[in-house]
């Protein structure tokens, strides 16, 4: 019997003097390692000048001299299993869920100057309310009294909008161009054999107002008029005759508002108090005769998403075309109206908004506090659960489930449509929308393209770069 | 000119009396006292010159003295570069007598490591009786990457024989790295996303993924085996072991798809890079696994932790040898690849016979053969051994019409390549047989070995005869212009000048060149440049990453990392941030740019890729090798990298070494001095003892040195045993120091 001396490395660590019992087979020796080591013999690796050490290999065959040093590899570790279920990747999903990963929707095909369409199908696009009404859209037009046209345009806007959620690559609008065209004969318009370039405040404006019929028809009697709810803004003007002394009000509603730009504007605001006031003569019945009269209005009702025109473009008679004014008009990310509302309105809103700014220099003075901070995606949330059941309702008294979401005056950019170049008719639209992740995308027709939020202000104008023509501003909420 | 016009003189002399068999006595008499005189008033060059021209250079032997021969042999060396075979070889055999006769060993072995002569080598240890000396020449040998075996005549004692192969076989090298990085205080691991810095782009970046892409969890992970090189933790890898408790669902390793778990087990070799004991023990679990692509990981990690390291139980070639033979082709290349990785330059006659059988086995599968082509390639790198020579060439024999067409197999000819890496003439046997093989592959392989045979040399008729192969213009889609275009590098990168031509050569063909050649002009200026961003280059390669062809672009990408390898460069880091977003939608590109991001930040900055080391003088065959190889991946990117054999890329692990340097005392603990580090200088040929460096900060040792860099000693007490301060150097303490005070 003959016993050999080795020192055994394991890890870090050295075993200088393991005895060897040469008579014995080798997994004896493994056996007295893993008193050791711990590591079970069926584990273990014992490595001799090259080779592994067999169980039932023979001592003198290996050629283990006295005093080696041997390394021994192995561990007591866990081994790692698969996972039951291993990781969905992106690579292996269907194109519609690329989307998600993607983080924005799809872009559009220019079908030939009609980048204005695009940018205000885009714009429109952003907003879910709009998205979830639709989709509750009877497919069949029996039953309403619309006519057969703006039904297919509400049917082909719905389409077009499922698809730009479902694909992640650019769309061709080609049905929906071919029933606006149909639907408003002056987008077809022709110059030299190709299709001309149009307004797209003009697209805007009678795309939402066939919607606004359509989806208002469509829905049962207790559903109001979405559109209206979504985009109108409701007036109270006092029109006053400063000769006569008479005085009168009038209601009026409208989908957007308008900041007129003159020498003196030079921000938003400016442009929409301008925009509130103006001049009229009409016959006054106490003199008898045309006067000037003053019309002094305030918003009377806020909607959940506030529209805001640039009127950038005046008709231009000598050069018989629409010109653009160049005019640089700083426009903000938040949006506050409150000094343009009306007394009755800002009674109404003056509670939410104190809960709003309760709410934020909660937010401001305690950061880490995770509740306050989830507020604020609470109503977010809730504000899409809202649409998502259709329920639409003015906005001011909506409720849902006992908790109210009132309007609190103050709004945040959420889609600017931009034009580039000199006129109305020609140049180049584009869409800028923020997305539900927060990041902004710039709609290039076919080609989208994230943004950093600072630069969306820089659309302004000024130059010739883009800049904003229609500014859509969604509604910070709070819930009550 | 009248120095020179006196050379002249004597060489139409000389070649004249040569022409007429007059006698030379006379003439040689008057060279033996012009020589004579010049060296003994500081005008060793026009001696140098003059017995050129007379090819009797033995002379200079007995004219040097201590005072000139320094000076001397730096004209000798660096003319060398300059002369054309076998002139160059005799003029260094000189130098390397006249340090012998100073004993200025360091030197000596230097230049015996650029003719690769082990004889010279031996011949140093057995002359040497210096025990610390010969240590430091251990860590020359350990840098250089060669596999060398000391026997008794070389180091008498036992115990000191085994301490000094402990330093050739690099035992100490994770344990120094380390220290280094602990001085730098870069210790703390960084996830991809520190690499990434995505807030740095805010809007521009792609929206959050909510969703795991197979893709950029691969390039994370390269991202993350790059960036922790070698320091043994990291927060993708090493964590998930240490909490195993069953929570495998969150394990990295399994966030990876399919192939993707190859190069995620093995991205743990990477991290734990030379540290063989406690690598091999966490790579050990993942041989239990039941999943093939891990288990090929596991082998190829195996590889990757002994890359450069050699342990006395041979632990890589005990664990891999078994699988070699397995049927799954995965864990046969994983296996196969390890044991090239783990085994680079050591010319192992186990491993020999363990391979060649493979390349003939009609059963192996085309990407099997192709690995184990290079890993013999590796193995056996510059040894012009004539049966792997013989094996690889029957198996591209025996290749089918379909398969030669195969990006895979171009990888057969770079193996054979490898074998005669910078071995010159001894390629035209070999590349004679290659002009029999069929027309796909014939001129592809003949630039392959060429390339490979003359690369390091700076043979400027090579270049010259690449270059008039790209010029030609290509109908039946033949790819040879691609290897021809990296040959351009390959040969030229030998020295600054020719690089800087070569780098304006590759300008033109940029311009004139088709297509094939464009998106291999990227990967030359890559290697050129590799480690050392130049701006002239960097902006180069900037340009072509937005170029409209993707090929062009991808390689550009790849070459940014490249040449800003272990950098750190900020500009480079920022021109990849910018593509990150600019490629957002396009995960090719995008992975491209993740791959390049790894690379910029190798190591967190304490690593290199160059494979030039001593003053740029010497350059080591595995680095080159384990280069090449992977370049030679990157001219097909769509196939190979971007495929399923994207684990191509851990061959870079050849060329990865610590750019520091390390001063340690007599017991080789590590011993912090001042040094002043600052750019080099050329100083040959000047008169008096000019500066070597300038613009020289004094930092206290380890230090990181950059391209282009040299230190000296800011101290008098201590000497250096080498003269080239760069990686481990021993310091003597200096026994005419008296402290001031």
């Amino acid at each position: 019997m003959s016993t050999l001396t080795v020192s055994v490395k394991w890890q870090k660590k050295v075993f200088p003097a393991v005895e060897i019992d040469t008579a014995q087979s080798p997994y004896v020796f493994k056996c007295q390692l893993y008193d050791l080591t711990g590591v079970p013999p069926e584990r273990q690796k014992i490595m001799v000048k090259g080779g592994l050490l067999k169980d039932d290999a023979d001592w003198p065959k290996v050629g283990v001299k006295e005093g080696q040093r041997l390394m021994m590899m192995g561990t007591a570790d866990e081994i790692i299993k698969a996972p039951e279920k291993g990781p969905l990747f992106a690579e292996d999903m269907p194109e519609e869920a690329q989307v998600v990963n993607v983080g924005h929707s799809a872009g559009l095909f220019n079908l030939g100057n009609t980048c204005y369409m695009n940018s205000t199908v885009q714009c429109l696009h952003s907003v879910p309310e709009l998205k979830s009404a639709l989709t509750n859209y009877p497919p069949s037009g029996a039953g309403n009294n619309v006519d057969q046209s703006s039904h297919q345009l509400t049917v082909a806007t719905r389409d077009l909008f499922i698809e730009l959620d479902k694909n992640a690559k650019p769309v061709a609008p080609m049905q929906f161009w071919m029933v606006l065209r149909k639907k408003y004969p002056q987008f077809g318009q022709l110059n030299n054999g190709a299709f001309m370039q149009q307004d797209a405040e003009e697209c805007w404006t009678q795309l939402l107002y066939t919607l606004s019929l359509s989806l208002k028809s469509s829905s049962s009697s207790e559903e109001p008029d979405t559109v209206k709810a979504l985009f109108g803004i409701e007036f109270v003007s006092r029109v006053h005759c400063t000769e006569s002394g008479e005085e009168s009000t009038e209601r009026e509603s409208v989908y957007s508002l308008k900041c007129h730009i003159s020498q003196e504007v030079n921000h938003l605001h400016e442009g929409l108090k301008r925009g509130l006031k103006s001049e009229l003569e009409k016959a006054s019945p106490a003199l008898g005769r045309s006067a000037i009269y003053v019309k002094d209005s305030r918003i009377n009702d806020l909607p959940r998403y506030l529209t805001v025109q640039f009127v950038r473009f005046f008709w231009k008679r000598e050069s018989n075309q629409k010109a653009k004014i160049l005019r640089k008009v700083d426009y903000p990310l938040v949006l506050d109206v409150f000094d343009l509302c009306s007394d009755d309105l800002r009674k109404r809103l003056e509670t939410p908004r104190q809960i709003l700014r309760d709410e934020e220099g909660r937010k401001l003075g305690l950061k880490v506090d995770q509740k306050s901070s989830g507020s604020d995606t609470d109503v977010k949330m809730t504000d899409n659960e809202e649409s998502a059941n259709g329920n639409g309702g003015t906005s001011k008294d909506s409720s849902l489930e006992g908790k109210e979401v009132h309007l609190t005056g103050i709004y945040d950019l959420v889609a600017v449509l931009t034009h580039k170049g000199r006129s109305a008719d020609s140049g180049h639209y584009v869409a800028w929308a923020k997305q539900e992740n927060g990041k902004w995308i710039q709609f290039d027709d076919d080609n989208p393209i994230p943004q950093r939020e600072e630069d969306i202000t820089r659309l302004s104008g000024g130059g010739d770069w883009h800049m904003a023509y229609i500014c859509m501003y969604k509604a910070r909420l709070v819930a009550m | 000119m009248v120095k020179v016009g006196k050379a002249i003189a004597f060489a139409q002399e000389y070649a004249k009396r040569q022409s007429e068999d007059a006698p030379f006595d006379e003439l040689m008499e008057l060279v033996q006292q012009i020589v004579a005189f010049h060296m003994q008033h500081n005008a060793e060059p026009e001696a140098v010159d003059l017995l050129m021209e007379v090819e009797d250079l033995d002379l200079l032997v007995e004219h040097t003295d201590k005072t000139n021969f320094k000076r001397t042999c730096l004209y000798l060396n660096s003319s060398a570069k300059y002369l054309p075979g076998p002139d160059d070889n005799l003029v260094l055999d000189i130098a390397y007598m006249i340090y012998m006769k100073f004993e200025e060993f360091p030197r000596a072995l230097q230049i015996a490591l650029y003719l690769d002569n082990m004889q010279y080598v031996k011949q140093i240890f057995t002359t040497c009786h210096d025990l610390l000396l010969k240590k430091q020449f251990c860590y020359i040998l350990a840098r250089h990457g060669i596999t060398f075996e000391l026997d008794e005549e070389m180091c008498a004692d036992d115990e000191e024989r085994e301490g000094l192969q402990e330093i050739i076989n690099n035992a100490k090298l994770s344990e120094g790295y380390l220290t280094l990085a602990r001085d730098i205080e870069v210790m703390e691991p960084k996830s991809p996303e520190d690499i990434y810095k995505a807030h740095l782009l805010d809007g521009r970046a792609s929206a959050g993924a909510s969703m795991d892409s197979a893709r950029q969890n691969l390039a994370a992970t390269f991202v993350n085996a790059f960036v922790n090189a070698g320091f043994g933790q990291d927060k993708l890898m090493t964590v998930a072991s240490e909490a195993s408790s069953g929570s495998s669902s969150t394990n990295w390793l399994y966030k990876n798809k399919e192939h993707g778990k190859t190069s995620a087990a093995a991205s743990l070799g990477m991290i734990l890079l030379w540290d063989v004991d406690s690598g091999l023990a966490q790579i050990d679990k993942y041989f239990h696994s039941t999943d093939t692509p891990v288990i090929a990981g596991a082998l190829l990690g195996v590889g990757i932790v002994n890359c450069g390291v050699k342990n006395d139980c041979d632990p890589a070639l005990a664990l891999l040898a078994e699988y070699v033979d397995r049927e799954d082709p995965a864990i046969r290349i994983g296996a196969i690849m390890g044991l090239g990785l783990a085994y680079a330059g050591a010319q192992s006659e186990q491993i020999r016979s363990k391979l060649i059988p493979i390349l003939n086995d009609a059963k192996a599968s085309l990407d099997v053969i192709a690995f184990t082509a290079i890993s013999l390639g590796l193995v056996y790198v510059g040894s012009c051994n004539e049966d792997i020579a013989q094996a690889i060439i029957f198996a591209l024999m025996d290749r089918s019409e379909s398969e030669l067409g195969e990006p895979l197999t171009r990888l057969l000819p770079l193996g054979l390549g490898l074998l005669y890496l910078g071995k010159q003439e001894s390629v035209e046997a070999t590349a004679e047989v290659s002009k029999t093989f069929n027309e796909k592959i014939r001129k592809h392989c003949d630039m392959t070995l060429l390339s490979c045979a003359y690369a390091g040399t700076g043979n400027v008729l090579k270049v010259q005869h690449f270059l008039g192969q790209c010029a030609q213009h290509l109908e039946k889609g033949e790819t040879f212009q691609g290897p021809a275009v990296l040959g351009i590098a390959m040969v030229a990168m030998a020295e600054e000048l020719g690089l800087e031509m070569a780098i304006r050569s590759l300008e033109h063909l940029l311009q004139y060149g088709e297509q094939n050649i464009r998106k291999a002009v990227p990967l030359a200026l890559g290697l050129l440049c590799i480690s050392n961003p130049k701006v002239n280059v960097m902006d180069t390669l900037s340009r072509l990453s937005h170029d409209s062809d993707t090929e062009v672009a991808m390689a550009a990408i790849v070459s940014l990392g490249l040449i800003g390898a272990g950098t750190n460069n900020a500009r480079i880091a920022g021109m990849l941030r910018n593509l990150s977003s600019y490629y957002y939608k396009e995960p090719s590109l995008l992975f491209c740019v993740r791959i390049a991001q790894g690379l910029v930040h190798l190591g967190k900055g304490l690593l290199t890729l160059s494979p030039y080391h001593s003053e740029r003088f010497l350059l080591s065959p595995t680095a080159l090798a384990g280069l090449v190889t992977l370049l030679h991946a990157c001219l097909d990117m769509k196939a190979v990298i971007l495929g399923k054999y994207h684990y191509i890329l851990y061959f870079l692990v050849l060329a990865m070494q610590p750019r520091m340097l390390m001063t340690v005392d007599e017991n080789l603990k590590a011993l912090p001095v001042p040094v002043r580090v600052g750019q080099a200088v050329d100083v040959v040929g000047q008169a008096g003892r000019p500066k070597t460096i300038t613009g020289f900060q004094t930092h206290t040792t380890p230090v990181l040195l950059s391209a282009g860099d040299r230190a000296e000693l800011a101290t008098e007490k201590y000497i250096p045993l080498s003269p080239i301060l760069e990686g481990f150097v021993i310091l003597k303490e200096n026994p005419e120091y008296r402290d001031d005070q």
